[in-house]
């Protein structure tokens, strides 16, 4: 057989985001280079425009499905996909377009951007996970590019689907012995977020908003306990914080049943 | 006839094209947008002041730096803060990264591709390895200053309120300096291969908007050149029409009722006396004469703004690297005000305005570098069975050129649709 049919065909495709995620995969640089001799493109618009192929052995997926065109093609992609790939915010926990559902009337909001709102969707935002099967998520806003490459080489070798372990950002935070941003007084979602990012926020003075959305088992009434006393948030400031990525209902679900 | 391309690729987003030719004559000339739209401008609102900039630079994965400093710009505008000198530094510095790495970005493997009549990167790849790996490197050097002063490449975590929450590491940054400098001639041979490109012919005459300073060439503060009036940032917008698109989702702009356009030929028309030395070296070696009202020349005037943002890169970590860095961040006295803020950002002229009351935001009006380009491009559009040698292209071809006129404004459509 020959071999570069043996190559496994990826797609990497983009719905509604800011595309970050592409980029970060594209700041791989020389690794991204030498990814591409690995793998066979099926799809991935931002190096070229050749026909679509009909079947994808991986199919990367980032942002969320917004139009009723984009929603098609997500299933599209599924059907043709032997493993779906989420990555980043939006694609695992809604991103922020998601803010929107949690702010009562939507189309109040919309009518204040476009005096037409005719031919603009605005349905609920929702994650990949929500609307098809997903094989793995790589969270992060932006995701992690290391940890990208980590997985999606693991992917490659093995075929296996890998899991990221389950640890808060804590765990990687160069914080986490001294000067704590929490204990600071400063609103860190550190505790309960999936770590996996190498804590690039607590690392920049900047408190950990969850953009990975949560790991498995969290308490909310602790942390939330913990907001208000140290960094005196009131309730309403937290329900915002955890919306701040769409992930607030992702929160709710991994909370921990007492 | 009708000509209609369904994805542009190597773009930005996802966007679409359809037209009419009548007689050779082309009609209805639209770029239709195909991106659902996630209101940035009302999510924000009701939230507070300093969540702006860091949801807004999640508009653009591409120019993250320049949604979240602009936003930043913006409150500070409104609170009258004044940022110390050095924080100014550190921020030109992320934006001359964030130049460089868009650019190297557009310019090798978005439009390089549709000079030699590839379809896709990997046979550009294969065919120019050595290219590739210059390109990356260059496009690396401006992630690493990204990195190295924003916390990460991908949307900035250390811009604050009045400067930056925390100043980056001098041992780094005499790092950075010494990659620059061993790395400027990579980005002069890059920029060449630019300069030897045959250019499609194509003229529409147009009005060229950036920031201009009459010390710099301007990227991170300055007026408003329109032509060759000289506008205060508050008094352009009053004078620019933002009107939705017939595509509904994106808005276009016009100046005076007149479509204009922003981004690196624009800076090179009102900004090109400021350019440093070698990035003015290959302007002229390049033969460009100005005004060159031909909007393929965009490529090329990024190519000669990557060299520039590498000399200005050495010029402020030469200054930047001299002592020990000290930045203060100065607290707002009240929160509450009207404020704009301005900034070149890779794709043309930005604007944020907001409305803040007692530190939450009321009122916030983005207008996108791509925003402002799409009528000038439909524009150039309608006109361009005037490319020379038009009639003598088959249908393929003739998409195809449409298709990197499209690219070399380099459109960012998610940009577009905020």
């Amino acid at each position: 057989m020959n071999k570069k049919t043996e190559k496994p065909i990826i797609a990497i495709l983009s719905l509604t985001c800011c595309e970050g995620c592409q980029v970060a995969i594209f700041d791989l640089g020389e690794r991204f280079l030498e990814f591409l001799t690995k793998v066979n493109i099926g799809d991935f618009r931002l190096i070229e425009g050749l026909p679509d192929v009909s079947k994808y052995d991986i199919a990367i997926v980032e942002g969320t499905a917004i139009t009723k065109e984009q929603q098609r093609r997500l299933k599209i992609i599924r059907n043709k996909s032997k493993i779906l790939i989420a990555i980043g915010a939006c694609a695992c926990v809604g991103g922020p377009q998601e803010i929107k559902d949690y702010r009562g009337n939507k189309n109040r909001i919309i009518r204040r951007i476009y005096p037409n709102i005719r031919g603009i969707d605005n349905p609920n935002v929702k994650s990949v996970k929500e609307m098809v099967k997903v094989d793995l998520e790589i969270p992060g806003c932006p995701i992690n590019k290391n940890e990208f490459f980590d997985l999606m080489s693991k992917v490659l070798e093995s075929g296996e689907i890998p899991e990221i372990p389950q640890k808060p950002v804590c765990e990687e935070c160069p914080r986490k012995n001294k000067n704590c941003l929490l204990l600071l007084g400063k609103p860190c979602l550190g505790p309960i977020t999936l770590a996996g990012c190498g804590a690039p926020c607590p690392t920049s003075d900047f408190p950990c908003d969850g953009c990975r959305g949560p790991r498995k088992g969290i308490n909310l009434l602790a942390i939330k306990n913990v907001l208000k006393v140290k960094a005196r948030l009131k309730d309403k400031e937290i329900e915002m914080l955890f919306e701040r990525f769409g992930e607030k209902n992702e929160f709710l679900k991994a909370n921990k049943k007492i | 006839m009708k000509i209609r391309i369904d994805h542009i690729a190597k773009i930005e987003g996802h966007a679409s094209f359809t037209a009419d030719i009548v007689r050779g004559d082309i009609k209805g000339a639209r770029v239709k947008i195909e991106e659902g739209a996630r209101f940035f401008e009302g999510i924000l609102r009701g939230r507070e002041d300093e969540e702006l900039p860091e949801i807004a630079s999640r508009i653009c994965g591409v120019c993250p730096v320049v949604h979240n400093l602009t936003g930043f710009k913006a409150l500070e505008n409104a609170y009258g803060l004044q940022i110390d000198e050095t924080s100014i530094l550190l921020r030109k510095l992320m934006m001359l990264g964030q130049l460089i790495n868009s650019h190297a970005l557009h310019l090798f493997f978005f439009s390089l591709a549709d000079f030699f009549g590839f379809k896709t990167d990997l046979q550009l790849i294969n065919v120019y390895p050595e290219s590739t790996h210059d390109a990356i490197k260059v496009r690396d050097i401006g992630n690493k200053i990204v990195e190295i002063i924003g916390g990460r490449s991908v949307h900035p975590l250390t811009p604050s309120l009045g400067g930056l929450r925390k100043a980056p590491d001098s041992n780094k940054l005499k790092e950075l300096l010494n990659d620059l400098k061993n790395n400027l001639e990579l980005a002069i041979k890059l920029g060449e291969l630019f300069t030897k490109l045959k250019y499609p012919e194509f003229y529409r005459e147009t009005s060229y908007v950036s920031l201009y300073n009459l010390d710099e060439y301007a990227i991170y503060n300055g007026n408003i050149n329109v032509g060759k009036l000289n506008l205060k940032p508050e008094e352009f917008l009053l004078l620019v029409n933002e009107f939705q698109g017939p595509d509904k989702v994106a808005k276009r702009t016009k100046f005076a009722a007149k479509t204009y356009m922003v981004g690196a030929l624009a800076r090179l028309h009102n900004n090109r006396e400021n350019l440093n030395p070698q990035a003015k070296k290959l302007l002229e070696k390049s033969g460009l004469k100005f005004p060159c009202y031909n909007p393929f020349y965009n490529i090329l005037a990024q190519a000669v703004e990557i060299v520039h943002c590498f000399e200005e890169s050495i010029k402020l970590l030469e200054l930047l690297t001299i002592g020990e860095i000290k930045i203060s961040l100065p607290k707002a006295s009240k929160r509450t005000g009207e404020g704009i803020g301005t900034i070149e950002a890779p794709r043309g002229t930005l604007f944020y305005s907001v409305k803040i009351k007692e530190g939450i935001i009321e009122d916030l009006n983005i207008i996108t570098p791509t925003a402002q380009n799409l009528a000038n491009l439909e524009g150039d559009l309608e006109e361009f069975e005037h490319i020379v040698g038009f009639k003598d292209l088959n249908r393929e071809e003739r998409a195809d050129k449409i298709k990197m006129l499209i690219r070399a404004y380099d459109p960012c459509v998610t940009c577009s649709v905020h």
